[in-house]
């Protein structure tokens, strides 16, 4: 079960649902339980209710009973983040933040007998949080938790110990949940995600066709305050003046907001996925901005990709996976992004070098093969019944999942 | 700084440690580059407040001398201030200045107090120009050791580079002689 589910939904968990739904139909009979809903904005329905088939998955979507009011959401947050209440109020927040569907609820409630285990992403929202206390004996739940503070809420601790076991996705996510809600029994593995990964890599044919000639650091995401773009403009073009350099910055993705006209930054917008891993190849390196990512799937693609990464240092898994990857460096200041993204730049045995220890840590930790394993493996433990247990072992003897 | 890399050799901790280390070194004894930008955006007459003086120093100190200069004329040393008596007593004293001047003569002390007088207010004025050229010379100062900290980070940008290049070509010629070697990017590279 996900928010929202849809072939062009990219990033974020939605993505990460639908890469695990379509790899573990592999191994068992899966069905992916959502809402109507295409933008996390408003909720506002988009998809038809009913059955569909997307990419040889069954998906089962559910109405959005209203959409997500702004305002309403915007006083219930200054309420439960800002102000004294109690979990009923932190309950609202949940229902105001969306997407509002109780039908989809109530038919986990239904058909909990229908399927052997239910698979929830995202902790933070309305579908995730009720339908896994409604078969949190069946449940496994990918949290995708971010340092954003609302796991901190009453409501959720009690949350993390509910589900029969926790699909992480970093040391860090981890580390925080069972802080927060001392759920060391409940059973986890740190599993991630693998990517789609490309046949070949085309970098030449990507600069010709984009006119980027000269070296380039990418991004690839949505283009938005939240994603720490604003201060990723700033410094870089900082560094361009102060340095000289002469590197250009690249962007991949949506722009919410306004890019600024720079001769050294250029928006490329939305491109095929082919295109990205393109991008990624003849670029430099990949910098990733954020400060609030449970998993960063493009870094570990720039690491496919054997390309050094700069992250924001503020973010803690970032941070934590470049350091254990020993596959970039990282900066929590402007005089350290300077001085990094300076040895980087000027130093490409370093780049190299880091670029394939990138490589090392996803063939260690983020082929489908380990995934797809790591999930079996916690499934079984989930289950703890024959039945799924014999899936982990055989996929003659497919199971439900959801 | 540069930083020696060997192959299979690297850390990311050391480099990040490294790079503090540079970054603390260039900052001892300067301000920050947010302090040097936000001096340089104010204007001058800001900087001067932040130091006790304003643009208006001179023009309040000519209109309110009295409160910290003299004024001294040849009349100055017969003026009394009590008043009617005071005007009797000013009268008195004109009537026997000849008389005075058989037993000293007041006019150099009179000339040097006035003298004085006027050396104190262009003294006042020297020390205010004075405070605004160190005031300047200051923030140019701070504006050449900067420009010196940007041309000494290119400078060690351009070794690196040049360092960097040199290796490269050893580097490529090392993997060429191995079958199989490394390309040095990923095109070659086939999924997992």
């Amino acid at each position: 079960m996900v928010q929202r589910y849809g072939l062009d939904i990219a990033g974020g968990a939605e993505y990460h649902c639908r890469l695990v739904a379509e790899h573990m139909a592999r191994h068992a009979q899966v069905e992916v339980l959502t809402t109507c809903a295409a933008d996390y904005l408003t909720w506002a329905n988009h998809y038809p209710e009913g059955r569909e088939v997307l990419n040889g998955i069954p998906v089962h979507r559910f109405k959005v009973k209203r959409p997500r009011d702004p305002e309403a959401f915007a006083d219930w947050t200054d309420r439960v983040f800002r102000a004294s209440h109690d979990p009923a109020d932190e309950l609202r927040w949940l229902e105001e933040q969306g997407p509002f569907s109780p039908r989809l609820v109530r038919h986990v409630e239904r058909h909990r007998d229908d399927h052997d285990l239910f698979v929830f992403f995202s902790y933070r929202y309305y579908p995730a949080y009720h339908g896994l206390a409604a078969v949190r004996d069946k449940a496994l739940l990918v949290p995708t938790c971010e340092e954003d503070g609302v796991y901190r809420l009453s409501i959720f601790p009690p949350l993390f110990r509910m589900p029969r076991a926790i699909v992480y996705n970093s040391v860090e996510e981890k580390a925080l949940i069972e802080t927060v809600s001392n759920n060391q029994d409940v059973p986890g593995d740190v599993v991630g995600v693998g990517s789609a990964l490309p046949d070949a890599l085309d970098a030449e044919g990507f600069r010709r066709r984009s006119g980027l000639t000269g070296p380039y650091v990418l991004y690839v995401g949505r283009i938005d305050e939240n994603k720490g773009c604003p201060q990723l403009f700033d410094f870089f073009r900082r560094y361009r003046a102060e340095t000289g350099s002469r590197l250009t910055l690249a962007l991949i993705g949506k722009a919410v907001i306004e890019i600024p006209a720079d001769a050294g930054i250029v928006h490329l917008g939305f491109l095929s996925d082919e295109e990205k891993w393109n991008a990624l190849a003849a670029s430099e390196l990949l910098v990733m901005p954020s400060r609030l990512e449970s998993l960063s799937m493009v870094t570990l693609e720039a690491w496919w990709a054997e390309r050094p990464v700069l992250v924001n240092g503020k973010c803690e898994v970032l941070r934590g996976q470049t350091r254990r990857a020993n596959a970039g460096l990282y900066y929590t200041s402007y005089e350290e992004f300077r001085e990094a993204l300076a040895l980087l730049e000027s130093d490409g045995v370093l780049r190299v070098h880091l670029g394939r220890n990138g490589r090392l840590y996803f063939d260690s930790h983020y082929t489908w093969d380990i995934v797809e394993k790591k999930y079996l493996a916690l499934i079984a433990q989930a289950s703890s019944g024959a039945r799924v247990g014999e899936l982990a072992r055989s996929q003659a003897d497919p199971a439900s999942v959801s | 700084m540069t930083f020696e890399i060997k192959s299979g050799d690297v850390d990311v901790d050391a480099i990040m440690r490294m790079i503090r280390k540079r970054i603390e070194e260039k900052k001892q004894g300067l301000y920050t580059d947010e302090e040097i930008r936000e001096i340089a955006e104010h204007r001058l007459d800001a900087v001067l407040d932040a130091h006790e003086f304003n643009s208006d120093f001179i023009a309040d100190f000519r209109a309110q001398q009295g409160r910290w200069n003299y004024h001294f004329g040849p009349e100055t040393i017969y003026r009394s201030s009590r008043g009617g008596v005071g005007g009797i007593l000013e009268t008195v004293r004109r009537i026997l200045r000849p008389v005075q001047k058989l037993f000293w003569n007041p006019n150099p002390m009179i000339a040097a107090l006035s003298r004085q007088s006027d050396l104190n207010t262009y003294y006042v004025h020297l020390l205010h120009n004075l405070a605004v050229e160190i005031t300047k010379l200051n923030l140019e100062v701070q504006d050449l050791k900067n420009r010196n900290l940007q041309l000494q980070g290119r400078l060690e940008f351009q070794a690196r580079r040049e360092k960097t290049l040199e290796e490269m070509v050893v580097y490529r010629d090392d993997a060429a002689a191995k079958p199989g070697g490394a390309g040095g990017g990923a095109g070659g590279n086939e999924p997992a």
